[in-house]
């Protein structure tokens, strides 16, 4: 480890040396951008840059020789310690640097020069030569103009000259744009440029020698003639029927675009490296500060290869970028990417969705009013082959064979994985750059985000399965570079992580070379205490999955609206909220009361803390009691508690103190233009995607930043289910087609439906109270997740009890799914709640909510399932057997010979329908207009747990332990269990005291065991897979206790077979 | 069918027949009291936000105005029924006559789901319903104030179109105004105040002194905390107070043999009334399950949370040592319980007693509003304490002279009264 830690050491002193030259590379760069300065200044610059980059700035001086003049510093002497460089234009010599030490120094690698000094000189000699001849086309292209002009006013010479100019200087120009101009006369119907055409073979009547030739034969290629007396030829022509001035225009358009071309022949090469491409970008943007140089032909063809070798190469994607992004854009990219040299790598889902989407905002460009303030934080990136670079370089190639590895072993070797990476190296190259994007980015937060080359591809989301990590990039350069460094190997380690590798390997991916880039990016906000975050930020989606009104439609979309850093927009909370907006109809809240919005109010926000250099937690109030009074966007954030009513204050009239604050962002959904401009966002980019689209964003308070983007669906756990077709009408328990969200709900084992017409009939207040109470008591008894609530109207109504059972969130909160019910009643259906008593908490807790509309036309409700099955609920709760008649709990599995209810959810398709089948891991498929469903993910599960627990039943016997019986029951037993489930057995014990306590640490070792074996495969890890129950003889007869499960009405326990 | 299912008017009006059977009110008086004088129903359209024109049904039903203008909430609710209505009026006339204050009973509302609506369209339907009412309602006829999904904001709106038409300013008009525009001091605190204002005279009538007592308490919402200050203040000792814990979604009760420290429950305390476990116990409170609250040995119950919380079975697990029930909640009671709390000889001081503070602090706004001249909040906690007390005695000397239960004598007073003031007008 000591080894090491020296060699990092060495390896950021060097580093730093390097900083120097880094600057003095930078210096010229600076000066030969720069347009305005004349040469001499230019060398004159340079010559006081030079000295910066070496050891010893201050016996150092530079001179450069460029054309017989020599520019030198004052006071200038050459002395024999002297390094020298030849400027090079056309591989010919043009002028020569020399660097001289005014002293004898101490030996280096040459001389007293270092190796790096050499090839600094070396560099900047060629930047010069590349300059000098930039200059020398830029000169060419303003004489041609001049020359115009001076024919066009003067009417003096003709364009005569310059062809004859052209024939004597560069014979293979003259040819190429003759040939323009014989192509040009021809398309304008020149009669004689057609002949000539002809004489050639080139003919463009192609309908003669199909007929000859059978048409998929290869045309015979005929000598061109080469002459020049051809040429000379068709400009004889051209002057009969062309006017000068139009002659002269070609001509230099032909010339220009002919010199535009090792654009097109670069970014076209595949050989063509990054560096390459970005010497001909810079080459490109030195000749012409517009594009009109090119074709439209040349510049879509230059775009295209550009896409496809930077960003993506999917058709899809490329499509839709040719339209939006420019070459500039590429030109401004390139300065902020980091990658080997040599380099063929690609920026990325994630970068390549931004920079799509930041072009078809226009944003810096010419947007429109709404999307005027709109921007991208400051972003670097690293490329993709960065991936392989770093791996080859630290020899860890054979890591990526740990993906066909067993996921458990992945599982077990990930954390070893993780910090090898963080233990390894990065090349220089990519060193230096990640050094020039600190200097770039200065002491601000970060965060490095994975951008891999299968994320945000169409279908598969892998959202969340690779590592984002912020940087709180605070303290000395050195340790900057190095907390950098090392959050990218930890990223790169996510490649290899467990959970990506699964999820590719259930989406046959897992062959696809992963390969993986990395965004760096400014976290947008400001420094507030010890802490940096944003005003606020969150996603962005065009569809609303979520909606709370019925005027809401699935178009408006939908905003998760959070305080501080957007990861608690992005995730689902499971003790805070997020604010819910739909950007199409912001004036119609969730929460309509204070009380509402008080409770539904997010309490929490993530931070960076600076001063520990973490990613914090912490209490909204207490931040605001300290720090509300900087912040300028607190009015826009909270409203203040008056009585029973919220209201907007200026930050003046706030008593920070004092005072009951609640984010909400009333001020700024009603006061600002934030909900038009996110609407306007998502619709132009839904336009130009042609998809649903979902962003990411951040606000410093002043802009808005665009953080992300890709096609909605890609992030979100709700997708559209098919709906499966030719179910038979006696299989389907509901189904619907108003007000459908997206979702699926598999495997429900029991429904629990109060009877609407019942319902209707209770005589008392009492009476529905207790069905709600009955209700509260079966959310607890029932299996979570695994029971779905059918009821009529409103659940958990306030004011007036008839409208809906009355229920609180607790009452609820284990449900999979929540459906109202609306009868017609008369002529008039009643409206649903939407479940907007406890809507945020259904959000956050994925239950779905469903409305039925049973007397709509083409609905089936299966009424007679739902009142003839058989009704459970004197067997669950005996004190409640008198409510049997309104409150009915149906046991799937018992009603239907072992089927369970599926209910998938499709808002595309605005339909629903509750399905019964067999459960999922059994082989049975459906037919929809998208193939088949398959059901295969969970199978695994409940198979390996039943299989395990008969393999324990077997090993026990009365004699060893007193056990008489065995029994499995619960999620094992119903086939429905998932990667975290436990085992439910059931031991029917007439054993000793001691035999009990060695039953239990028997069983004990067994559940640690199989956990641990959960684990490897799963990755959940609960300390005991084992959930065990004992029951006595004394039990069984008074059925007390768990022995209720044995020969149990709904989920009865399962006897296997013992030893 | 219909006839069958539960209606709130029918349960108001068989609960009036049973009084009017202890008073003997004659056929006429009974006819004239069992439904509202006036029932008010109109339409009320609104220009929505995407431009269409919505429809929605607004409603005011007077129940009685012998003793005074008529009060009550306007509500807004999706399917609200027209017989939930004519019951809440009906209660607003006893509750009114109960503490005596010279007001009847009205109710209103309008057919609407406020999470359909933006605030704009609310306001709308706000401003629409004042325009319908008018020539109905005022200062001096009939007075709204907030009720279900409705609150100051609403009031304010109504208020400016009120004093629109009319062209002049009339604060009272409306009650549920926040403080500074029209609103009392000491709202907040009435209903907790009024509780123990009921409760030290239901002492004092057992001989009890207050530093003697315990007392567990419900709830620890707006009116528990009052409560439990004023409590404290006049010397008794609260050991005991229960909540819900909306983490967990189930209720607990902290426990301190030497009674609570409210300001330190406070501080741990979020703002519906939930006491955060971990904090309360590092403060030495013992955690017991919620309904453990009706357990504890203390001489006085406050059950100030939901109703149906004193039921046939929880109140067996009371305390012998349990000597009052203050009903803070509106029908913590179940009949069941009520049965058994007449065998056990524990006094009760009914919920539409016990919790009339609120009422009457609307009152006291109505008042102040009508003079716009304001009271400090001493003053009106100090006319608030004259009020219930005067209510307490006229209730407890109808219950010892005709030896009914407390909850009977309260609504026998509050009817009696109501009747008289129709007689007396020679309306019936």
């Amino acid at each position: 480890m000591p080894k090491q830690k020296r060699k990092v050491d060495s390896l950021i002193d060097a580093l730093q040396e390097r900083a120097k030259e880094l600057n003095c590379l930078y210096q010229v760069e600076e000066i030969l951008i720069n347009s305005d300065i004349s040469i001499d200044e230019v060398f004159e610059g340079i010559i006081k840059a030079i000295p910066t980059g070496y050891q010893y700035p201050d016996i150092c001086q530079a001179k450069i020789t460029f054309e017989g003049n020599e520019y030198q510093p004052a006071g200038f002497s050459e002395t024999s310690w002297a390094q020298f460089a030849d400027i090079k234009m056309h591989d010919n010599t043009v002028g020569l640097i020399g660097v001289y030490y005014t002293k004898e120094m101490p030996t280096g690698d040459k001389g007293p020069f270092l190796k790096e000094e050499a090839k600094l000189i070396q560099t900047i000699a060629d930047r010069i030569g590349h300059y000098i001849l930039h200059q020398h086309l830029k000169d060419v292209v303003e004489n041609g103009e001049t020359a115009k002009q001076d024919i066009s006013t003067k009417r003096l010479g003709d364009w005569k000259v310059a062809v004859d100019l052209l024939h004597s200087t560069d014979l293979d120009l003259f040819r190429r744009i003759s040939r323009h101009m014989m192509n040009y006369l021809c398309w304008n119907g020149v009669q004689e440029a057609e002949e000539i055409l002809q004489q050639l073979g080139q003919n463009t009547d192609t309908s003669q020698h199909t007929k000859e030739d059978g048409g998929n034969r290869p045309s015979q290629k005929r000598a061109m003639d080469n002459t020049s007396e051809l040429g000379f030829k068709i400009f004889d022509i051209a002057s009969k029927h062309i006017p000068d001035d139009e002659i002269l225009e070609c001509i230099q358009r032909w010339m220009l675009e002919d010199k535009l071309n090792f654009l097109i022949r670069t970014v076209i090469n595949l050989d063509s490296t990054l560096p390459d491409i970005s010497d001909a970008l810079r080459r490109f943007a030195h000749l012409s500060k517009k594009e009109m140089e090119l074709s439209d032909s040349n510049e879509k063809g230059v775009k295209v290869a550009l896409v496809r070798r930077l960003i993506s190469d999917q058709l899809d994607f490329i499509k839709i970028a040719k339209d939006y992004i420019k070459i500039h854009d590429f030109y401004n990219l390139f300065p902020q990417l980091i990658y080997p040299p040599n380099s063929h790598g690609l920026l990325g889902g994630k970068s390549a969705g931004l920079f799509l989407a930041s072009r078809i905002l226009k944003i810096d460009d010419d947007p429109s009013p709404n999307l005027r303030d709109i921007k991208i934080p400051k972003t670097w990136h690293v490329t993709s082959d960065g991936l392989h670079t770093f791996l080859h370089h630290n020899n860890l190639q054979d890591v990526t064979e740990q993906k066909y590895k067993e996921i458990g072993i992945v599982r077990q070797e990930y954390p070893h994985v993780v910090q090898l990476f963080k233990n390894s190296y990065f090349t220089q190259e990519i060193i230096q750059g990640l050094s020039m994007a600190l200097d770039d980015f200065g002491e601000v937060p970060l965060i490095v985000r994975s951008s891999s080359l299968l994320e945000d591809r169409l279908g598969s989301a892998f959202s969340g399965k690779y590592t984002s990590l912020f940087l709180a990039n605070q303290g000395s350069k050195h340790e900057r570079v190095e907390a950098l460094c090392d959050a990218i190997a930890e990223v790169y380690a996510s490649t290899f992580g467990p959970d990506p590798i699964e999820y590719r390997a259930e989406r046959d991916l897992i062959d696809f070379h992963e390969q993986m880039a990395i965004m760096i990016q400014e976290v947008v906000g400001k420094t507030v205490g010890n802490y940096f975050f944003p005003a606020f930020a969150g996603v962005v989606f065009s569809n609303n999955e979520f909606r709370w009104s019925s005027r809401i439609k699935r178009e408006d979309g939908l905003i998760r609206l959070v305080a501080g850093l957007g990861t608690r927009a992005v995730d689902r909370l499971s003790d805070d909220y997020a604010i819910l907006i739909a950007p199409g109809k912001p004036d119609l809240r969730v929460n309509t009361t204070a009380d509402e919005a008080i409770r539904y109010a997010p309490h929490m926000m993530d931070v960076i803390n600076l001063e520990t250099n973490t990613f914090d937690t912490i209490e909204i109030n207490q931040l605001l009691r300290e720090f509300g009074d900087e912040l300028p966007y607190i009015d826009q954030m909270v409203s203040v508690v008056d009585g029973d009513m919220l209201r907007l204050k200026s930050r003046l009239n706030i008593d920070f103190e004092n005072d009951e604050l609640v984010v909400n962002f009333e001020g700024l959904i009603s006061k600002t233009s934030f909900t038009a401009q996110v609407k306007e966002i998502i619709d132009v980019l839904q336009k130009a995607m042609g998809v649903p689209v979902d962003i990411e964003f951040a606000s410093d308070g002043k802009h808005f930043y665009l953080l992300q983007c890709r096609p909605q669906g890609h992030s979100s756990d709700v997708v559209a289910m098919p709906i499966p077709k030719d179910i038979p009408e006696n299989a389907i328990v509901f189904n619907a087609n108003r007000y459908v969200s997206n979702g699926r709900v598999p495997d429900i084992t029991n429904i629990v439906y109060v009877d609407p017409q019942k319902y209707s009939e209770i005589d008392s207040a009492e009476g529905m109270m207790e069905i709600g109470r009955a209700v509260g008591k079966l959310n607890k008894q029932l299996p979570k997740r695994q029971f779905i609530l059918l009821g009529p109207g409103r659940w958990g109504s306030r004011g007036d009890i008839k409208l809906g059972v009355d229920v609180t969130y607790s009452d609820i909160s284990n449900t999979a799914m929540l459906i109202e019910i609306a009868r017609k009643r008369g002529n008039y259906v009643p409206d649903l709640s939407f479940g907007t008593h406890f809507f945020q908490d259904l959000v956050e807790s994925s239950i779905r909510y469903l409305p039925l509309y049973p007397d709509d036309d083409d609905i089936i409700f299966n009424e007679f399932f739902l009142t003839h099955s058989k009704n459970l609920l004197p067997d669950i709760l005996p004190k409640y057997a008198h409510l049997s008649d309104v409150l009915r709990v149906i046991d799937v599995p018992g009603n239907t010979s072992g089927k369970i209810l599926k209910v998938f959810m499709n808002a595309d398709l605005d339909e629903a329908v509750g399905i019964l089948t067999l459960p999922t891991g059994t082989s049975e498929t459906f037919t929809t207009d998208q193939g088949l469903v398959q059901e295969s993910d969970t199978g695994d599960h409940w198979r390996w747990r039943s299989r395990m627990s008969e393999v324990i039943a077997k090993q026990l016997g009365v004699k060893d332990y007193g056990v008489v019986a065995f029994y499995i029951f619960g999620s094992t037993k119903n086939g429905t269990a998932g990667a975290g489930s436990d085992i439910d057995i059931l031991l029917h014990f007439n054993g000793s005291k001691e035999q009990r306590k060695d039953l239990l640490n028997w069983l004990e070792g067994w559940s640690i065991c199989l956990d641990e074996i959960n684990y490897l495969r799963t990755g959940y890890r609960s300390g005991a897979l084992l959930d065990v129950h004992l029951v006595t003889d004394e039990d069984i007869t008074n059925r007390s206790s768990y022995a209720v499960k044995i020969g149990a009405i709904t989920d009865a326990a399962k006897q296997l077979p013992m030893k | 069918m219909a006839e069958k299912s539960f209606n709130a008017f029918e349960m108001a009006q068989a609960q009036f027949d049973q009084i009017a059977d202890l008073l003997d009110l004659e056929n006429g008086t009974r006819k004239f009291l069992r439904t509202p004088m006036r029932e008010f129903s109109f339409t009320i359209p609104v220009h929505m936000d995407n431009g269409e024109v919505e429809v929605f049904q607004g409603f005011r039903i007077q129940h009685n105005d012998s003793r005074g203008p008529s009060k009550g909430g306007i509500r807004f609710h999706p399917q609200e029924t027209i017989d939930t209505v004519r019951a809440l009026s009906m209660w607003m006339s006893w509750k009114c006559a109960v503490v005596e204050i010279p007001l009847g009973g009205s109710k209103g509302g309008v057919i609407c789901d406020p999470h359909n609506l933006s605030a704009r369209e609310q306001e709308q339907i706000c401003r629409g319903w004042v325009r319908a009412m008018v020539r109905n309602v005022g200062p001096a006829a009939d007075v709204p104030a907030p009720d279900v999904m409705t609150n100051a904001q609403h009031m304010l709106w109504m208020l400016d179109e009120y004093e629109s038409i009319q062209g002049s300013k009339n604060p009272g008009f409306i009650t549920g105004k926040p403080v500074g525009m029209g609103g009392s001091l000491g709202r907040t605190e009435a209903t907790g105040y009024g509780v123990i204002f009921t409760l030290r005279e239901a002492l004092k009538e057992l001989g009890l002194r207050p530093d003697n007592t315990l007392a567990s308490v419900q709830g620890f919402g707006n009116v528990a905390i009052y409560a439990i200050q004023l409590y404290t203040q006049m010397g008794g000792k609260v050991i005991c107070v229960s909540c819900w814990d909306q983490k967990e979604q189930v209720s607990y009760a902290y426990r301190k043999a030497d009674g609570i420290d409210l300001d330190e429950l406070k501080g741990i305390t979020d703002r519906f009334g939930g006491i955060d476990k971990t904090k309360a116990a590092s403060l030495g409170y013992d955690v017991l399950p919620g309904d453990e609250w009706i357990e504890q040995d203390v001489d006085v119950l406050i059950p100030a949370a939901l109703e149906n919380q004193v039921n046939g079975e929880t109140i067996k697990k009371a305390s012998n040592r349990v000597k009052i029930i203050a009903e803070g909640a509106n029908g913590p009671t179940t009949p069941e319980a009520d049965e058994i709390i007449k065998d056990r000889g524990i006094f009760v001081i009914p919920d539409f007693l016990a919790n009339a503070g609120g009422v009457t602090c609307s009152y006291f706004e109505q008042v102040q509003s009508n003079m716009n001249y304001f009271w400090e909040k001493d003053e009106v906690l100090g006319k608030l304490d004259i009020k219930m007390t005067a209510a307490f005695q006229a209730v407890l000397e109808m219950s010892k002279k005709k030896k009914l239960y407390m909850r009977d004598a309260a609504y026998v007073i509050a009817i009696n009264r109501v009747a008289q003031a129709s007689k007396d007008r020679g309306w019936v």
